[in-house]
C-alpha cells in the first residue's frame, strides 16, 4: 500500500472506531460513563500528527456522530472543528509540555467542548445539566496518558 | 530549489487555516438552525441518516443478537408455561372482543344518527427496535420501519400495554421515536374517572411522568388511570398512558405535583406498533 493511502486508512479507521465506541449500546452501568473518544482522538492527532487530518475531515466525522447519535445536525461537528483548530494552533507549546501539563490542556479543551454543547442546547431550549458529562471529562483526562501511549504505539506500528 | 521567505514550510497549514474554521463554523450554525426549525434541510438529514442506516444496524447487531440467543435458548419448561399463559390470555381477549364488535357497530350507528363524524379507524404497523440513543438524557429509539413502509412522521407508537411515544424523524428504512419520558415531550391526557383533561410531561426518568398543571382542589386519587385525550391531533384518542402513582400537595403551592407511572415498558421495549389513521378517513 502506498504511503498516503496507508495514512488515510489508518486515520479513518481510528475515527470510525471512536465513533463506534461512542454509539455502541452498553449495559446501563457503563452507559453513563461513555468517554468522549472522538474528541480525544481529534485532539491527539491535531497536536501530534497534523499530517493525518484537517478541519474539514474532522468536521465530517463530527457530522457522522451527530446523525448516528440523534443530536442536532452540526453540533458535534462544530465542537470538534473548534477543538481541532485550537490544538493545532498551540501544538508546539503542548508537545514539549510534561505529561501533567498536557493533561491540564486536555481538560481545558474538553471543558470548552462541554461549554459549547451547553450553549448550543441553551439556545435550542433543551439545556439540562448532566453531571455525568463532567465526570466523563474528568475520567478522560485521567486516562489520557494511557490513551496517548496506545495511539503513539499504534502509529509506530501502522505508519512507518 | 531554495525556499522563498514568503513560502511556508508547513505544507499542512492550509488544512487547519482559520478561513476553513470560519467556513465550517458558519455551515454548522446554518445546519443546526435548519435542523432545529425542521424546514429546508430536513430532507438532507433524512438521506444522510438513511445512508448511515447499515452502520447503525451493524453497531447494534451484537446486542440484538444476544437478545435473540436468549430467547432461542430459553428452557422448554418455561416456553410451555408461557404458551399456556398466552393461550389463556388469548381466549379471554377473544371473548372480550366479541362484545367489542357489537359495541363498535352500535357506536357507529349512533354517531350516524347524531349526524356527527364517527371516530377514525386506525391502522397498525408492527416494528422492531434496532437502536437506543447513546445520549443518556435523550429518550429516543430507532425502529426498523420508515417511509418505505408508509410510516408518517408524527404517528403515535405503542406497545401492548400503552403509549410509548411518537415518530419525530424519518430515515426511509427506519425512523426515530421520541419517548413520552423525554424531557422535551408532553402528552395530552384525560383522567378516566373524572374525564378531566391535562398534560403529562416527561422528566427524563423511564418510570415516571409528571402533571404540574392541575390546581390543588382537583379530584385526583392514587391509582387513577390516564388515557390519551386526542387533543392536539398527534395522539389518537383513548389509548392507555399510565396510572397516578402519587399526588403531592405542597402547602403554599397552587398546583398539585402528580407523578404518573407509564403503562408501556419504556426501558425494555422490543416489539412495538405504530398507530396511523387510515387514509380516506382522515
Amino acid at each position: 500500500m502506498n504511503h498516503q493511502l496507508r495514512n488515510l486508512f489508518f486515520i479513518w479507521s481510528m475515527i470510525l472506531l471512536s465513533i463506534i465506541l461512542m454509539v455502541i449500546p452498553l449495559p446501563d452501568v457503563l452507559d453513563q460513563y461513555r468517554l468522549p473518544w472522538l474528541k480525544m482522538a481529534v485532539i491527539f492527532f491535531s497536536i501530534f500528527n497534523i499530517s493525518l487530518i484537517g478541519i474539514i475531515s474532522v468536521w465530517f466525522s463530527g457530522l457522522i456522530l451527530d446523525i448516528m447519535s440523534g443530536s442536532l445536525m452540526g453540533e458535534n461537528a462544530l465542537i470538534l472543528a473548534v477543538l481541532s483548530y485550537l490544538s493545532y494552533r498551540f501544538r508546539f507549546q503542548i508537545r514539549i509540555y510534561p505529561m501533567w501539563q498536557i493533561m491540564i490542556v486536555v481538560l481545558m479543551l474538553l471543558s470548552l467542548g462541554e461549554f459549547i454543547t451547553l450553549w448550543i442546547h441553551g439556545v435550542s431550549g433543551t439545556m439540562f445539566f448532566n453531571i455525568y458529562d463532567w465526570i466523563n471529562v474528568g475520567i478522560a483526562v485521567l486516562v489520557w496518558p494511557i490513551f496517548m501511549r496506545v495511539l503513539e504505539k499504534m502509529q509506530s506500528l501502522f505508519l512507518e | 530549489m531554495p525556499l522563498h521567505p514568503q513560502q511556508r514550510i508547513n505544507r499542512f497549514e492550509k488544512n487547519f487555516s482559520a478561513y476553513r474554521l470560519l467556513i465550517v463554523v458558519i455551515i454548522s450554525c446554518v445546519l443546526m438552525y435548519q435542523d432545529y426549525q425542521k424546514n429546508y434541510l430536513s430532507a438532507l438529514r433524512v438521506y444522510l441518516s438513511a445512508s448511515l442506516y447499515p452502520a447503525q444496524y451493524l453497531i447494534n447487531l451484537p446486542k440484538n443478537f444476544i437478545q435473540k440467543l436468549n430467547t432461542n435458548f430459553s428452557e422448554r419448561e418455561q416456553l410451555l408455561q408461557e404458551n399456556k399463559f398466552l393461550k389463556k390470555d388469548n381466549f379471554e381477549l377473544r371473548s372480550k372482543i366479541q362484545q367489542v364488535y357489537k359495541l363498535e357497530s352500535e357506536n357507529k350507528r349512533l354517531y350516524a344518527l347524531l349526524d356527527s363524524q364517527p371516530k377514525k379507524d386506525n391502522n397498525y404497523i408492527f416494528a422492531d427496535i434496532i437502536a437506543v440513543s447513546p445520549i443518556a438524557e435523550k429518550h429516543q429509539i430507532i425502529i426498523n420501519k420508515g417511509s418505505r413502509d408508509d410510516i408518517v412522521v408524527g404517528s403515535a407508537v405503542a406497545d401492548s400495554n400503552g403509549i410509548l411515544g411518537h415518530i419525530i424523524r424519518d430515515q426511509i428504512f427506519g425512523s426515530e421515536v421520541l419517548l413520552i419520558s423525554d424531557r422535551e415531550h408532553a402528552i395530552p391526557i384525560e383522567i378516566v374517572r373524572t374525564s378531566l383533561r391535562s398534560i403529562a410531561v416527561g422528566i427524563g426518568n423511564y418510570n415516571e411522568l409528571r402533571i404540574n398543571t392541575l390546581p390543588t382542589n382537583t379530584d385526583v386519587k392514587k391509582g387513577d388511570v390516564l388515557i390519551t385525550s386526542g387533543l392536539g391531533g398527534r395522539y389518537p384518542e383513548g389509548f392507555p398512558v399510565g396510572t397516578v402513582k402519587d399526588v403531592i400537595n405542597n402547602p403554599g403551592e397552587s398546583f398539585l405535583e402528580i407523578s404518573v407511572t407509564p403503562f408501556g415498558n419504556l426501558k425494555t421495549v422490543n416489539e412495538i406498533w405504530v398507530i396511523q389513521p387510515t387514509e380516506g378517513n382522515q
